[in-house]
Parts: structure tokens; sequence; C-alpha cells
């Protein structure tokens, strides 16, 4: 069991939350002009790395907004917690 | 429709807790951000809404729970008649907020029961079946906590000193009140 900082509601227990993956994807401007590979690059391909990562939750059994979280996820420590946005911290 | 049947059919009495359904209660739920949906709101219902997390206001007749930045449930403190499905508060908040576009507003009125939670040792159940922190809530009359008990999704409202009230989805009220009086028969 750790607890979330949920910028709306507080800290609460991890249960009542539900990841949401990596977080500043950034969809293509011109979609149509983009290769079946980089599509599928933008879709699919995330970094899933061992070590800092950012990431967006969502407070699903709470208030039911998403916000940003880097996370280690070699040891689940938590960096940092924004709202949605707002510019990630720089270390 | 409005559903009058009600979950629990008696009220649920131990040594320790008593569980009542209140019904019918007039519950609406209200969502929008702009200045002026806030303001119209305000005027219409004659109350503020409020805006810090976890917390709740009430008039007379009204109590409003802060559910998230930009959305809350308004519930009526009174019983409203059985004989109809209207309501002047739902009619009068739709025309001023839903028909001007300034927010949303939803008549959960049959979505959620309301259940008042009475007795000392409330807490110690909830502390079976729930991961929030109940130190501060059972301190602060009128403080409100959306969480999971028993993995179910509940509201709370600290009415008073060892009484709540607790919103639950319909479907899942006769599960939960069965786990409660379980829980209860083991304290």
């Amino acid at each position: 069991m750790f607890l979330i900082n949920c910028p709306y509601c507080g800290e609460r227990d991890q249960q009542e939350f539900k990841a949401g993956g990596e977080a500043h994807i950034e969809r293509p401007k011109q979609p149509t002009e983009l290769s079946d590979d980089e599509w599928a690059e933008y879709l699919f391909m995330r970094k899933n790395i061992k070590g800092v990562q950012f990431e967006r939750w969502n407070h699903a059994h709470g208030c039911r907004k998403w916000f940003n979280m880097v996370r280690d996820t070699s040891n689940d420590e938590i960096k940092a917690i924004y709202k949605m946005g707002e510019k990630p911290p720089t270390q | 429709m409005l559903n009058y049947n009600s979950v629990i059919k008696n009220e649920m009495k131990q040594e320790s807790i008593s569980v009542k359904e209140i019904s019918p209660v007039i519950k609406i739920n209200l969502r929008g951000k702009k200045r002026e949906f806030l303001t119209n709101v305000g005027k219409n219902l004659n109350m503020i809404l409020p805006t810090e997390a976890n917390t709740s206001t009430t008039s007379d007749k009204l109590t409003a729970i802060w559910l998230s930045p930009d959305e809350w449930m308004i519930i009526s403190n009174e019983l409203a008649s059985k004989d109809t499905n209207k309501s002047d508060l739902y009619e009068m908040l739709f025309n001023s907020i839903s028909k001007t576009n300034l927010g949303a507003v939803i008549d959960v009125t049959d979505q959620f029961v309301q259940l008042e939670l009475k007795g000392e040792n409330v807490y110690e159940i909830f502390s079976a079946g729930s991961p929030f922190n109940f130190n501060e809530f059972k301190e602060k009359k009128g403080s409100t906590a959306q969480t999971v008990l028993n993995h179910i999704d509940v509201i709370l409202h600290h009415k008073d000193e060892n009484i709540l009230n607790l919103f639950v989805r319909r479907s899942f009220a006769e599960h939960l009140c069965s786990w409660i009086e379980d829980c209860a028969s083991r304290l």
C-alpha cells in the first residue's frame, strides 16, 4: 500500500487510482501524412523504462480528475505530481 | 420514474451501529467551471457551493457536497413528496443553467441511495473496508469524502458526531448493506 497525493483531494491510497500510461505524448499534427510505421510508433510504442518515468494517472474512485506524476518505476518513489496542462518539472 | 422501493426493508440495528435508508430525497449533480455558473447557482439556491476540497455547505433546505473542482452534489435536507416525480429545484436549475449552457444539471435522485449510519463504531467498520484515513474526517462536521468501501464507490458526508450520510449506487446498495451488517456483527 502506498499513498498518492491527488492534486485536488489530498493524500489517498493507491487503490483509488488508475494508471493511464506515459504522459506528454503529442498527437501528430497531420496524421494523414504519416506512414504506417510512424503512426504505430505514436500509437503503440512506449518507453517503459526502469527508472524515472512521466506518467498520467486518474483518481478513478475519487474526484475522477487526471493528473501527471513523475515516478521511479524501480522503487515506486513518487518524485513529483502536477496537474494536467502544467509544465513537467525539470529534475 | 422515481423508485420508491426501499433497498433495505427495515432499519438495521445492532449494538454499535444502525443503518437506515433515507428516501425520497432529491439529489442533483451539478457540473460547471465558469464564474457565471457559480454566481447563478448561488443565486438560485441561496447558498454558496463549497470550493475547498472534501467539504460541504448547508442551508436550511439543502446541502451541497464537493465532489471535484467542477462537480457538486446537491441534496435536500428534508424528504420529498412521494406523490410526484417532479422537483421544482431541478426544474429551476435546469432552466437557468443547462438551458443557458453554463453547466450541466443532472437529476441523480434514483441513481444514489442515501443511507444514514449512526453509532459509535461506524469508523471501525470503515477501517475494515476502506483505505481512507478518517482521522480528520471524524473531527470536522460537514466534511465529505469519495472513496471505496469494500471495493464499492461511495460518497460520505459527515452530518454530526458519529452520524454520517453514505451515498451508494442503487445496484450496489443491497450488497453494501449486507456487508455492513456482517461486519458489524463481528465487532
